[in-house]
């Protein structure tokens, strides 16, 4: 087991492309981690450089306090598991889940014994004889996990390991993969673009975007307290709702004016108002938006239906205002045709604002400086 | 429903096209395999003669005659030693030219224009880049010179190796990099994943360039004919040495042909199967 530190991790790829720069965060002793971002943030290249697959041009990667830039793979006792299985072709599941044992000198009666182990502890023992061409997906990546573990590493790393599979599958190697960190408590790194996946497993999740970590936080902080608008647009299914506008003092209260809509700020910005920048957006999540066909009862906005999502358990409204397009989840007994004006309210506690030239959120409760940066 | 489908007239034409096909490819080999059994009387006769007394006259005179196991010899020596060079080193060249692109493909393109000139072109020139080699005690002590099989291996790699590094680069970049991720941090070094996953990932793209090599060395002649005499001789210059000033003698040059074509005959259909996987090798990737 280990702690591992990036300080100042940079990655500059040849013909000066950098895919990382700069970045620090901490894994610590047993935690899961989840490298959350969309496709050519760095998160891949991330996870290679801490496990020596690529060299760090520029920082320094730690286990345990010890600097490890310099040492290879094999000697950071990490372990691996690829989008794509990476089970050599040309041998057995049982020897695939050797290979590495075999290579690291043990005898025929360990090798078996861990190989059974780790086949009982992921379901495999009835495969234990075919070829990697003869499993589906889901079987595949459970042996390609199983090989990554048998060597007991001190960091399991996981690139994009389900990605592959269909919903079902992925739904169930989810389970497995978070059921294993609680059983054996492995430092864990996950990279994914997928925010469910994140959400769903990890302890806390890093989001990184371009390069740079854009937030690091628990999954609740994540989508409840983005940092930026950027973290509040990629984290959250149905997206957030973005509304652009400007402050506005109107009989003593603060308000946000957007076009020719207008609507007070929530109360905690209130004292704040005469420091906040001239440009703002508002977020809101579809699940913090209310929906109604009355079009007399007070509403923040106004619209006309565009469509509307029936998903049994929900419904997803999708709400024209001309400028910009707004999602609401409703509960299922929600209907409304195409074209038909409806009023939406927000829930002001779930309100969140970005400084529209920066991107970054507005926050008073934790820091006041903030708004002034 | 079946039975209709087969006699339509398409199916008619497709069947008419592969006896078409067929024929006109193994017309020559079949006149081949019966004129070597022909006495030679019944060989130039018109109309021909296909009811005739086989004889083995034409290869006991190519093989004891002319001495057409020596060239036998010369070939297989030749053709083995110039594969195992062409693949030892393009399967090294090509498995860094599939991960590490070096010269940004430069020079991947550079080796191929090696290849756009016809060996014509070259063949004087090696004539007597040979020739001064061969009065060397370097080129004494390697068997390069003329008249020397060092000669025709050294030919024969550099003609072969350019071709033999482009169909194995595709192969090798077939092959996952995971699997090479993987294996490293399984704890080997560079080589051992090029020699324990790479390597045995890449056999059957390895086997059919092999074979191509190998097909390519047994049926040279140009070089083989400039550069060679006597004593470094090959089968296909040998063939040839039956174009007598007295006349072709038809018989001993179809019985050395089908002595030359049955031994590759034998190997293709043995490794057929290896052939056809390696030629779909992108389908069967684990």
């Amino acid at each position: 087991m280990a702690t591992i530190t990036l300080e100042n991790v940079s990655k500059t790829y040849a013909g000066n492309v950098e895919a990382v720069r700069n970045i620090n965060f901490e894994v610590k002793n047993g935690e899961f981690v989840a490298l959350l971002g969309p496709s050519g943030c760095g998160k891949s290249s991330t996870m290679r450089m801490i496990a020596g697959l690529e060299e760090i041009t520029g920082g320094t990667i730690y286990f345990d306090g010890k600097p490890v830039n310099r040492l290879r793979p094999r000697d950071r006792k990490v372990a691996m598991a690829f989008e794509t299985y990476a089970l050599y072709p040309t041998l057995t599941v049982y020897e695939n889940l050797a290979f590495p044992l075999r290579s690291a000198g043990w005898s025929q009666a360990q090798v078996d014994a861990k190989v059974q182990e780790f086949a009982r502890l992921l379901e495999l023992t009835r495969l234990l004889h075919r070829m990697p061409g003869e499993l589906s997906g889901g079987q595949a990546q459970r042996i390609g996990l199983a090989r990554a573990l048998v060597r007991e590493p001190a960091v399991f790393l996981l690139d994009e390991p389900i990605s592959h599979l269909d919903t079902r599958q992925r739904f169930r190697m989810r389970q497995i993969i978070k059921r294993l960190h609680l059983e054996k408590g492995y430092t864990m790194i996950y990279v994914t673009h997928d925010q469910e996946e994140a959400m769903a497993m990890a302890d806390r999740i890093v989001v990184m975007h371009e390069g740079v970590i854009r937030q690091i936080g628990a999954s609740t902080e994540i989508y409840r307290d983005p940092a930026d608008d950027f973290v509040a647009g990629f984290v959250g299914e149905p997206p957030m709702n973005f509304l652009e506008g400007a402050p506005n003092l109107c009989d003593g209260a603060w308000m946000f004016r957007s076009g020719d809509r207008q609507f007070p700020f929530p109360n905690w910005l209130q004292s704040h108002g005469d420091k906040l920048p001239a440009a703002l957006k508002m977020g809101i999540r579809p699940y913090d938006v209310s929906v109604s066909l009355d079009s007399s009862a007070p509403c923040d906005a106004k619209g006309e239906v565009f469509v509307c999502e029936n998903m049994c358990d929900y419904s997803v409204v999708t709400v024209d205002m001309a400028d910009v397009r707004f999602q609401a989840v409703t509960p299922p007994s929600f209907s409304a045709n195409r074209h038909q004006p409806v009023s939406l309210k927000f829930d002001p506690t779930f309100m969140r604002f970005f400084d529209k030239s920066t991107g970054k959120a507005i926050q008073v409760s934790t820091n006041v400086q903030r708004i002034n940066e | 429903m079946l039975q209709q489908r087969s006699s339509t007239p398409i199916e008619i034409l497709r069947y008419a096209l592969i006896v078409v096909i067929l024929t006109a490819s193994l017309f020559p080999i079949a006149w081949l395999i019966i004129t070597s059994f022909k006495p030679a009387d019944d060989i130039m006769v018109s109309p021909p003669r296909f009811i005739f007394t086989p004889t083995l006259d034409n290869y006991t005179y190519a093989l004891h005659k002319a001495n057409f196991m020596h060239f036998i010899q010369n070939t297989l020596y030749v053709a083995v030693v110039s594969t195992v060079f062409v693949i030892v080193l393009s399967s090294l060249a090509s498995y860094s030219f599939a991960r590490y692109n070096p010269g940004g493909g430069n020079i991947l393109f550079f080796i191929l224009t090696t290849k756009m000139f016809p060996a014509i072109a070259v063949v004087l020139p090696y004539f007597l880049i040979f020739k001064e080699i061969g009065d060397t005690a370097v080129g004494k002590a390697l068997g390069i010179g003329l008249d020397r099989p060092g000669a025709l291996i050294v030919s024969y790699t550099m003609f072969n190796l350019p071709f033999a590094i482009w169909l194995m680069v595709s192969f090798f970049q077939d092959i996952p990099r995971e699997l090479e991720d993987s294996a490293r941090l399984d704890g080997y070094n560079r080589l051992q994943v090029l020699w324990r996953v790479v390597l045995p990932l890449a056999a059957p793209g390895i086997a059919v360039t092999a074979i191509f090599c190998l097909l390519f060395s047994w049926n040279e002649f140009l070089f083989a004919y400039i550069l060679t005499r006597d004593a470094a001789r090959t089968i296909t210059v040998g063939v040839e040495s039956f174009f007598t000033l007295r006349g072709i003698l038809w018989g001993p040059v179809a019985a050395a042909a089908t002595i030359s074509v049955a031994p590759m005959l034998v190997f293709v259909l043995i490794l057929q199967r290896y052939m056809v996987r390696g030629l779909t090798f992108g389908a069967v990737r684990g």
